[in-house]
């Protein structure tokens, strides 16, 4: 099964994949409003620097025809106060560089110049008047900038505004007005839109008027879109990532044209933004990976040592100390209550293990108060029998061993007796019992002196020896031998009950350590072992080594406990 | 994640934050500033360059500074214009090279202060330049030639004037005369002389070069100042009408001249494409676009003569506003 993932890094990740999403969201719709406001700025950027354009290029437009207005109305005066006015005229207006007139083939008859200019008396061509475009358009034009060509020396550009004269005046049948066109040049050349724009001049049907890279043009080494946008209305257009603006001048066949770009401006503040975008992700990134090691630190550690604290009172709940964890509030209420959880469960255990014991004690005292019926009658009858036939010395004796049973038996109800009287009580059962088997089997002690002021459990090797008579040599043909061991052994006692009876199978040996008599009442092995378990632990109790035919030999382990401190292992009582 | 790399990332990250502050300041550096050093300030030819590099300036939005020595033998007074330019801070110098081998030196030592060099007209001996921009010069000495081998019959004696002997551009437009002469195999150099380059030098070699081969019938003036001269001396001559002067650059002299027929064919450089492309290339190279910069532009040539002189593009060429 996949285990669920650890909570700090979790966080850590919950954390940075919500910024890192809210930042992609916000940065997408940043930068899209962005783009916008950029486009829309540089839109109105564009339509203003075209309007000023406009503005000025109208001026020019304005002033050639007030020009024209002002040369057409003294026309008709007599020839030297039009000439003084015309002279006067052109000497107050610099940016007028020829009047001139021609007869309705187009033959130049008057040319009025700034002072010292005159017409050359050859001219190759004469750009300031094309009669075929003038009878064309009947009234007269705007023509395109073009090159003064009518005199020597001096060739400035400019724009011809050409009239017909109104009838009256039979020669003269069309007037030109050239207007320098350099300032208006300069103008729009300086116009720069943007990072990277131009403006430009076309007419209405996108010829090209004036272009601040006209060589350019020529040299196709740069194109215009000027016939398409010619088709369009006065308004800004944007175009992918270029933005024109159109207007037209009032009062002339020509548009202004901006020119002018928004990719390098819009993709420069992208980076930007993409750039800072990345420098905030880093930071949260930094963010949540401290908020991770500070979860890691306050919750998930503690957690962890919680857990693990858990696992091991799990495994060995008897020996295990609790130390409390130390980390956020939450944490450590939850350690309070784990370390009273465990002291309690702890306590709880410690009782019913008591509980336990005590019962168990209470158990096996009602039993070893319960003397064996048979055993008593068999004995009492073995009494009566000897007294009948007037054996009274040994019915006497009987009598005592008897009484001396039932003595030791009670020991005014202490638990643990010395060896010496729990030998004495073997010995007592041993002479009843002889007595009864008819001395069918002998008996001998061999005891330490140094053991018998030690205590052992009482009624420890009767049940044994009960046993041994019962199981070993009761059946047999022949007279057996008890012999009955005490030796020390380390810290322990070792009594050693050893039979020469018919023995036991291993199922036997071990149907007697596990099940309580069946058949009968009083105190069974199983009942010795648990007893020497109960009061001296798992290392203590019988051992049994058996052989069929050859005998069997029960090992009881007792510990050495001197007299005086009977009170260590009797306090359960 | 070990702690190793849990102690190192914050590290990491900080790096990673400073350099994108420190980008981020990069790139608001907008106006560039170039300088354009020429060769001369008061030809018309110049005065076309700088009006061509004045519109780049203002089309991509640079700040351009002019200069140019007062004689265009002046060499020195360039390459001290050129150490003014890196002082001030320009971060690109568009240069035109008096001297081709001798502008060399401060040509690398404004390269090495990182200056983006880019050449336009005349070249100049460094490895260093980013960018040339200028005319065909030996191409456009053979067109020079072939329009007085077209517009002449029979046998041809050519006198040559030429100017700074030691430039790239009237060495190569020379050579170029020279070779389509010589291809032609009914033309003669009968003289050459070098000449500074001023009109009234240029008219009293080409007066002298007239007077002692009187036999000269095609006469090849290399550079405005020299053509200047060499139609004066034509005119004075009177030879206009027997004689084929084949001028280089637009001056009003010359196109005067071309009107009256002394001048019977101009050859016309883009002058203002050298200087609009030189900044433009400055542009590029400086924001990072250098991938669209040529190493070498080569601008067109017109030639010029009384028939196709008024027409529009050909006025554009002639007669530069400014």
């Amino acid at each position: 099964m996949k285990r669920p993932p650890r909570t700090a890094p979790l966080a850590a990740a919950l954390i940075s994949a919500v910024a890192v999403a809210v930042l992609t969201l916000c940065t997408t719709l940043f930068l899209r409003s962005y783009r916008s406001a950029v486009v829309e700025a540089a839109r109105t950027n564009s339509a203003q620097a075209v309007s000023q354009v406009v503005g000025t290029v109208g001026n020019y437009v304005s002033t050639m025809d007030s020009a024209v207005s002002i040369v057409m109305e003294r026309l008709d005066d007599d020839t030297a106060r039009r000439d003084a006015f015309l002279n006067a005229f052109l000497t107050a207006r610099p940016e007028v560089a020829a009047i001139t007139a021609y007869d309705a083939d187009g033959q130049l008859l008057d040319c009025w110049a700034q002072e010292g200019r005159k017409p050359k008396d050859a001219i190759l061509r004469n750009l300031s008047f094309d009669l075929t475009t003038a009878r064309r358009l009947g009234h007269g034009y705007i023509s395109t900038p073009h090159v003064e060509s009518i005199f020597e020396g001096y060739y400035p550009w400019v724009v011809s505004v050409i009239r017909i004269v109104p009838e009256g005046d039979t020669a003269r049948c069309w007037l030109s007005v050239d207007l320098s066109f350099k300032e208006l040049a300069a103008t729009i050349s300086n116009v720069g839109i943007g990072q990277h724009g131009y403006c430009y001049l076309m007419d209405e049907r996108g010829n090209m008027v004036y272009h601040p890279q006209q060589q350019l043009l020529y040299a196709g080494l740069k194109k215009e879109e000027a016939g398409r946008l010619a088709c369009l209305g006065d308004g800004t257009y944007v175009e992918d990532t270029v933005i024109y603006s159109v207007q037209r001048v009032p009062g002339s066949p020509w548009r202004v044209v901006g020119v002018s770009y928004i990719d390098e401006t819009v993709n420069e503040s992208f980076w930007q933004m993409a750039r800072i975008a990345v420098a905030t992700a880093v930071l949260i990134l930094f963010a949540a990976l401290i908020v991770g090691w500070v979860l890691s630190r306050s919750l998930s550690r503690p957690l962890q040592q919680l857990e693990n604290a858990m696992e091991q009172f799990e495994q060995d709940a008897d020996h295990f100390a609790f130390q409390s964890v130390r980390g956020t509030r939450e944490v450590q209420n939850l350690s309070d209550s784990f370390g009273h959880m465990v002291g309690r469960i702890q306590r709880l255990m410690t009782t019913v293990r008591e509980e336990e014991v005590v019962l168990r004690k209470t158990e096996l005292k009602a039993l070893q108060a319960q003397i064996n019926p048979h055993f008593l009658y068999n004995t009492l009858d073995s009494i009566a029998w000897m007294c009948e036939r007037s054996k009274n010395a040994d019915a006497v004796q009987m009598v005592h061993a008897l009484a001396r049973l039932f003595r030791i038996s009670i020991s005014r109800g202490h638990e643990l007796i010395p060896i010496e009287k729990e030998l004495q009580h073997a010995e007592a059962y041993l002479q009843i019992q002889k007595y009864r088997y008819k001395n069918q089997f002998t008996y001998h002690f061999t005891v330490d002196e140094s053991c018998l002021h030690c205590l052992c459990n009482k009624i420890t090797l009767q049940p044994i020896i009960e046993n041994a008579i019962v199981h070993g040599l009761d059946l047999m043909v022949d007279s057996g031998h008890i012999e009955i061991t005490v030796k020390p052994d380390g810290d322990d006692i070792l009594l050693i009950v050893a039979d020469d009876g018919i023995g036991m199978e291993p199922e036997q040996v071990a149907a007697l350590l596990q099940n309580e008599p069946s058949d009968r009442t009083g105190i069974g092995v199983k009942n010795v072992n648990d007893r020497l378990r109960i009061y001296f632990g798992a290392a203590y109790g019988i051992s049994i080594v058996s052989a069929p035919y050859e005998g069997t030999t029960v090992t009881i382990r007792t510990p050495r406990v001197p007299e005086d401190r009977e009170g260590d292992y009797d306090k359960l009582r | 994640m070990t702690n190793c790399v849990k102690r190192l990332l914050p590290l990491a990250l900080a790096a990673a934050l400073a350099g994108c502050a420190m980008q981020a300041t990069d790139s608001n550096a907008t106006r560039y500033q170039v300088a354009l050093v020429a060769k001369s300030k008061d030809s018309e030819f110049w005065n076309d360059v700088f009006t061509g590099a004045e519109a780049a300036a203002t089309e991509y939005n640079m700040q351009l500074t002019i200069a140019a020595p007062n004689s265009e033998e002046d060499y020195e007074e360039q390459d001290r214009m050129i150490e003014k330019a890196v002082e001030d801070g320009a971060q690109a110098i568009v240069f035109s090279a008096i001297d081709y081998e001798k502008n060399a030196a401060a040509i690398d030592a404004a390269a090495a202060a990182g200056v983006t060099i880019i050449g336009i007209d005349s070249a100049v001996d460094s490895a260093h330049v980013a960018a040339y921009i200028g005319a065909d010069n030996y191409g456009a000495g053979q067109m020079a030639a072939r329009s007085a081998l077209d517009g002449m019959d029979g046998q041809l004696y050519v006198g040559l004037i030429n100017y700074e002997v030691n430039g790239a551009n009237g060495r190569d437009r020379e050579q170029g005369a020279r070779d389509a002469f010589a291809d032609s195999g009914r033309a003669e150099v009968v003289a050459a002389m070098p000449t500074h380059s001023n009109a009234v030098s240029a008219r009293s070699e080409a007066l002298s070069m007239l007077r002692e081969h009187p036999e000269i019938n095609v006469l090849v003036a290399f550079n405005e100042a020299t053509s200047v001269g060499a139609a004066r001396a034509v005119q004075q001559m009177q030879r206009a009408d027997d004689l084929w002067l084949v001028a280089f650059d637009s001056n009003i002299e010359t196109i005067d001249a071309l009107q009256t027929g002394v001048v019977d064919a101009l050859i016309v450089q883009n002058t203002y494409g050298m200087g609009y492309f030189g900044v433009e290339s400055a542009y590029e190279l400086l924001a990072g676009q250098g991938s669209s910069v040529e190493e070498s532009t080569v601008t067109t040539t017109h030639i010029i003569t009384r028939d196709n002189m008024f027409a529009m593009d050909k006025q554009k060429a002639l007669f530069p506003f400014g």
